[in-house]
């Protein structure tokens, strides 16, 4: 892909090269991010990448637009159900965007695809609904030496940090169990906070600028619209990056 | 003495947050959380199980480091720390 811009994509851009003039948006042009999940992180994630002009975005999933999902997956509506969510990721993001190149990946990201899928990109955005795929994309992201940034919510109330290997004391944001998958109660703003953050997140990490949600976990409070941070040191005992530890993680979802 | 206590999402609503505790250099990890978690009995049912256990997906810190549920029984809560509890947000 070309990096140097368009006289439509200067237009476009106008009001954010402001801030970090066309070098910044060549940066951003250049990127290629990978986005696991297009529901309800996913969707205001790749919705805000794809506007800021990210080149490559790179989005998986392997679920069906359903009823139940248009509260809050605001990348798809009424007319999309029964459609694969990547299918009407794709057709949203280019026609929000047509001046970057959108992936998308009608499948379920798993130990024997998770590295190939992901490929060369720059980064990993996690809008996965589970664990166990979370850890994964953590591994990988461990092994490529590329930032994860990582997001989860539950009803008003989500987090996000940026775990960037090589360069953060945490590498690794372990539990000691896996939650078991569940119904999630949830309201679309929560991820749409979230999902957010971590599309800021991503943005600023291409452009080189501000500080990051490295060693920090930003805890958001949608009952009563605070944030907080807890700041997260090494845990030795993690299986992916503790030294205390030796071997594979073994752990899988719980029952 | 001081230690201080932040619950998170549902373990917040039930318990509220950012409690000041009194401790001697004794008190241990779970004596603390029940110590407060006993005001009111679902945000204790939500921790902790019927032996008295936390609860296998509660997450807990101590000055940002991460304490296995299963260590919390040997570690002391010291003046100044800050001990935080909350529940796995998994959703996306």
């Amino acid at each position: 892909m070309m990096t140097v811009l368009s006289d439509r994509e200067r237009e476009r851009y106008k009001r954010q090269t402001m801030l970090f003039g066309e070098e910044g948006q060549e940066r951003l042009k250049k990127a290629h991010i990978f986005v696991a999940g297009a529901g309800g992180l996913g969707s205001p994630v790749s919705i805000y990448l794809a506007v800021a002009g990210v080149g490559t975005l790179t989005v998986v999933d392997k679920d069906v637009v359903d009823q139940s999902n248009l509260n809050r997956q605001i990348l798809h509506g009424q007319a999309d159900i029964g459609k694969k969510k990547v299918a009407s990721a794709e057709e949203k993001l280019t026609a929000l965007n047509p001046d970057i190149r959108v992936n998308v990946i009608d499948t379920t990201i798993d130990e024997s695809n998770a590295a190939r899928l992901i490929g060369g990109a720059d980064g990993i955005v996690d809008a996965m609904d589970n664990y166990p795929t979370r850890y994964l994309l953590n591994d990988i992201a461990l092994e490529k030496k590329i930032p994860l940034f990582h997001g989860a919510i539950r009803g008003f109330y989500g987090q996000a940090t940026t775990i960037h290997p090589g360069k953060d004391r945490v590498p690794a944001l372990r539990f000691s169990l896996c939650p078991a998958k569940e119904v999630f109660p949830v309201i679309g703003a929560t991820p749409g906070v979230i999902g957010t953050i971590q599309a800021n997140e991503v943005i600023r990490y291409l452009l080189g600028t501000g500080d990051l949600l490295a060693n920090r976990l930003l805890i958001w409070d949608g009952m009563c619209s605070r944030t907080e941070e807890i700041a997260v040191a090494r845990n030795p005992k993690c299986p992916a990056c503790g030294n205390e530890t030796s071997g594979k993680d073994t752990r899988k979802e719980g029952a | 003495m001081t230690a201080k206590i932040r619950f998170f999402a549902r373990f917040r609503e039930l318990l509220g947050t950012d409690i000041v505790v009194n401790v001697d250099g004794k008190t241990s990890l779970p004596d603390l959380v029940k110590g407060i978690a006993a005001k009111n009995r679902e945000g204790y049912d939500a921790i902790f199980d019927e032996k008295g256990a936390f609860r296998e997906f509660v997450i807990l810190m101590q000055n940002g480091r991460r304490i296995e549920t299963t260590d919390a029984a040997t570690v002391t809560v010291a003046d100044g720390d800050e001990i935080a509890v909350f529940p796995p947000v998994a959703g996306g």
